[in-house]
């Protein structure tokens, strides 16, 4: 079973929920202060704005009992997913280096971008052919990926923003993020933080092409419930 | 002592209180009886509205929060507009989240989950830098509040006129989504409940209704407009719908506040208030302010005495106050105690039952304008003129800040087609679309009434749904004008007729008076309808494929007046009537194309007539040829046929034109084949005449990304 934590602010805890329920991931939505890490073997920290980004996006979310909880876990090598404000909550606590700095544009941007995976040693990208191109939405206003140690970026990203052919491209990157970065993970691969939000591209229906590329990534959850 | 109303009614305060009030009666009084609130000077014409039908399960009673239809399979849908056009002049950022806010709220009051909003905003000039401070944060003010709780804005409408240079308009509309049976009311019909009040009281948006009744003075009212704290809303959003079915009615505190909510649940029966339990934001505040601060993220509950505490905790949960602040009672009194000392008591009666007007009406004399006639217009610089136009470039740099995937339900996104299209929890799709013609309304608004009913009905057609309901926002000058109160009575009876004609309720509603320049002209009048409808079988996604014939549905006619090319050139022509057989018919016809999948691509045409349509789908990367011979005309002067915008018609592209041609004539309109698509991407072949477009659709895509990049 994997854990959807919903804190104060949350708003894509049901998203997630559904796009697991597609991917036939059992999975359950769990208030963040009702939490019991031993019963699950894995966490998903969703989309939103978590005790209203208020201070920094992720930071007061990253200091509560729930993370704590859920580094154990990390450090149990289960899988410890964030996306979107979920990112936010990782580099925040500390999980993922680096930092998310508002987009160079200094708004919310909100737009279906092309993503290709770099990395298929992670959970979710594993049994990934390397150099695939994945379409889907992001949402945020920091999303800007910035971390000190240039090789830890290379070593350690997953995704990166590209244009349709997947060449890695300035116009491509939606926010200005080092490297076009849209993910990284740790060495280990099981802590994965990602902007794009897969569950919105999980559903034939609400896809502008009907693709269902964020399934790819979510189906990698399955050897883990 | 700062209040608003007009020396009739403190007359008649007096005449029936049979005493002077004190100054805390006399605020409750101003801010119960502000036009925002009580509806005085439209209440009456309001009445003449279409408001029934089968699928009606709530529809504008008397203060409830907001409307709601019967979508099927034990689903209803709540439909709620309203505007924040006053506060967005002063404080824009605030001024717009706090809208979003507020209709939440409304929304949330009968128990549904908020799935959907739409967002229409009408600011003045860009070139002038004032115009683009005020688009930019009421921008970031609707996608502060809504993406934090996490509402899709999945579509809406920006325009520009000078007139709305120091009053831009706001509008906002929002719906929700609830099982049929657990609609839960706003008003109680039984004394001895509890009143629970989530949230705390601050000095924020103090007599805030009041100062959304009167013209802006341009003296600091920063006082009066409401602070927005999105993160308290999502907590009052998540915590009302899990205590919904334990409360016997639910009350958003909006205009006029705490006065206004009690007096407005209690629906005729008394109330009692304890000011000293109503939880503070700052201390020592004067009670007369608590009772009508409209500090927002508050919600008023009814609750039975034993599940009191039930409800409270859920809010314990997430550490927001949650207090008994009194009860309702049998005496049909408001009343408010301060320490137990009584500071308010007035008759339900006189409050819920302000004076209503009638203003004098005089119809507007035509300003002498120079005209010219549009033969004198040469072609490539109307057509340049019109589709460089604001009003038409591509808006993605205000949508693209919403958040409009989040729920996972947004199936046709803002930008993508004329009307929005959102997954129902019964499986079932809902198309969504607002509309408005304020250089129309000024011409005539009678017909613009009707214009912009059915200019909604067919934006939802042109995605393959029906109409069903309907909500409307009438935003006007100053109601004591003569003029302006003539063009609001047009107004109504205009989209009064149109919503008899395609029996389609009109649910709910809001209006705005008092909307004028620092200089005391009025808004054009912006009457602006939201419509929503179901997709009974198949919905389309536009596409354009080369060699594609392009099919023109109904008659064109040469009427200019109130058209964009007009606003720009100034020509003397005829209004477009409304011509609703015809609207009604061809939306028929597309939605069978639909159903029937003839067509990859359907265009309402209105602003920027026939050229804006064919400009549509060039921006798909295509050229369009077409013979202006084969547009079914009233007129053969080209400029009057590209550019007028007389509805009932529609641009669909089509692999079978014979069948739509065919299909036409079989319900006894027309259709006519008038081009077809090729690659020469952004030409625009006239017969024998090639204009090349390319760089207006590089303008319309970047404009404005371009200027709105320097603040």
């Amino acid at each position: 079973m994997i854990a959807i934590i919903k804190f104060p602010g949350t708003t894509c805890e049901f998203d997630v929920f559904k796009a697991l329920s597609e991917a036939k991931i059992p999975a359950t939505v769990v208030k963040y202060k009702e939490f019991d890490p031993d019963k699950f073997k894995g966490v998903i920290l969703p989309g939103g704005f978590s005790f209203g980004d208020y201070l920094r996006a992720g930071s007061i979310a990253a200091n509560t009992e729930t993370i704590k909880d859920i580094k154990r876990m990390a450090n149990e090598g289960k899988p410890v997913i964030g996306i979107c404000n979920g990112f936010q909550i990782l580099v925040e606590s500390g999980l993922l280096k680096g930092a998310l700095l508002p987009n160079l544009k200094l708004r919310f941007i909100s737009k279906w971008v092309y993503l290709k995976v770099v990395r298929t040693d992670t959970v979710l990208t594993k049994g990934l052919e390397k150099n695939k191109i994945l379409k889907m939405p992001i949402a945020h206003a920091e999303g800007r990926y910035y971390v000190d140690d240039i090789e830890y970026a290379k070593n350690n990203m997953v995704m990166q923003y590209t244009d349709n052919l997947g060449n890695v491209t300035e116009d491509a990157n939606p926010n200005g993020s080092l490297f076009n970065i849209a993910s990284i993970a740790n060495e280990e691969g099981n802590v994965i933080g990602m902007m794009p939000h897969p569950e919105r591209a999980s559903f034939k229906l609400t896809s502008p092409d009907g693709s269902t590329d964020g399934l790819l990534l979510l189906k990698g959850l399955a050897k883990w419930v | 002592m700062g209040i608003n109303l007009l020396p009739i009614e403190i007359d008649e305060v007096r005449k029936r209180l049979r005493r002077e009030p004190n100054e805390a009666e006399w605020k409750v009084i101003d801010a119960v009886w502000s036009e925002h609130c009580s509806y005085k000077s439209s209440k009456i014409l309001l009445k003449s509205f279409h408001m029934e039908g089968p699928n009606v399960i709530m529809g504008i009673e008397d203060w409830q929060d907001a409307g709601a239809v019967d979508i099927g399979d034990g689903w209803a849908i709540v439909v709620k507009i309203e505007s924040h056009n006053h506060p967005s002049a002063i404080d824009p950022f605030n001024g717009a989240a706090t809208g979003v806010g507020g209709i939440i709220r409304d929304v949330i009051s009968k128990g549904a989950k908020p799935i959907a909003l739409l967002d229409m905003i009408r600011v003045g000039d860009l070139t002038l830098s004032k115009n683009r401070w005020l688009l930019k944060n009421i921008i970031a003010g609707i996608g502060f509040y809504g993406n934090s709780i996490g509402v899709p804005v999945v579509g809406g409408e920006l325009a520009f006129d000078e007139m709305y240079n120091d009053n831009p308009l706001v509008d906002v509309a929002c719906i929700g989504v609830v099982r049929r049976d657990k609609i839960v009311p706003s008003v109680v019909n039984k004394p001895g409940l509890k009143l629970v009040l989530a949230g705390l009281t601050g000095i924020d948006g103090l007599g805030g209704a009041s100062f959304a009744s009167r013209k802006l003075s341009g003296e600091d009212e920063i006082g009066a407009v409401q602070i927005a704290d999105p993160f308290a809303g999502k907590i009052i959003l998540d915590a009302t719908l899990e205590i919904a079915d334990k409360v016997e009615a639910i009350k958003d505190l909006g205009g006029g506040g705490l006065a206004v909510a009690v007096t407005e649940m209690a629906n005729g029966l008394g109330v009692i208030v304890d000011i000293e339990k109503i939880p503070l934001r700052v201390k020592e505040m004067n009670p007369m302010d608590i009772i009508i601060s409209e500090t927002q993220e508050r919600m008023l509950y009814a609750v039975k005495e034993e599940r009191v505490n039930e409800v409270c905790k859920t809010f314990e949960q997430y550490e927001y106050p949650c207090s008994v602040i009194g009860e309702i009672t049998g005496d049909k009194t408001i009343r408010f105690r301060y320490n137990g000392k009584e500071i308010v008591s007035l008759p339900s009666e006189l409050l819920l039952n302000p004076p209503r007007f009638l203003w004098p009406i005089k119809k507007k004399k035509k300003e002498l304008k120079k005209y010219i006639s549009s033969s004198d217009i040469e072609l490539e610089k109307a057509l340049r003129s019109v589709l460089s136009h604001p009003d038409l470039v591509s808006k993605e740099w205000a949508y693209s800040q919403f958040d409009y995937e989040v729920n996972t339900s947004t199936v046709i996104k803002p930008g993508e087609a004329d009307s929005s299209v959102i997954l129902l929890p019964n499986g079932k799709l809902l198309a969504v679309k607002g509309d408005a013609n304020p250089d129309l309304c000024d011409e005539d608004a009678y017909e613009c009434g009707k214009g912009i009913f059915a200019e909604a009905y067919r934006n939802l057609a042109s995605v393959g749904a029906k109409g069903i309901v309907a909500v409307d926002h009438l935003q006007f000058g100053d109601p004591k004008k003569p003029e302006v109160y003539y063009s609001f009575l047009e107004a109504i009876r205009g989209i009064g007729e149109a919503s008899r004609f395609f029996n389609i309720p009109i649910v709910g509603g809001k209006v705005s008076f008092y909307n004028e320049n620092s200089k005391g002209k009025e808004i054009k009048p912006t009457p602006l309808i939201v419509m929503a409808g179901l997709v009974k079988d198949k919905f389309l996604r536009n596409k354009v494929e080369e060699n594609s014939y392009i099919v023109l549905i109904g008659y064109t006619r040469g009427e200019l007046a109130g058209s964009l090319l007009s606003k720009i050139f100034g020509i003397s022509s005829e209004v477009p009537k409304a011509r609703l057989q015809e609207d009604l018919i061809a939306s028929e016809l597309v939605i069978d194309s639909i159903n029937n999948e003839k067509i990859i691509f359907a265009k309402d045409i209105n602003r920027g007539g026939l050229a804006f349509a064919l400009f549509g789908i060039m921006t798909y990367g295509y050229g369009v040829h077409i013979n202006t011979r084969d547009i079914l005309s009233d007129t053969d002067n080209i400029i009057d046929v590209l550019f007028s915008e007389n509805g009932g018609r529609f641009i669909v592209l089509t692999n079978d034109p014979q069948w739509i041609v065919d299909k036409a004539k079989s319900k006894g309109i027309v259709a006519s084949v008038i081009g077809k698509v090729n690659k020469d991407s952004g030409v625009l072949s006239l017969n024998e005449i090639k204009i090349n477009l390319s760089n207006l659709i590089n303008y319309h895509f970047n404009f404005l990304e371009e200027v709105m990049k320097n603040g």
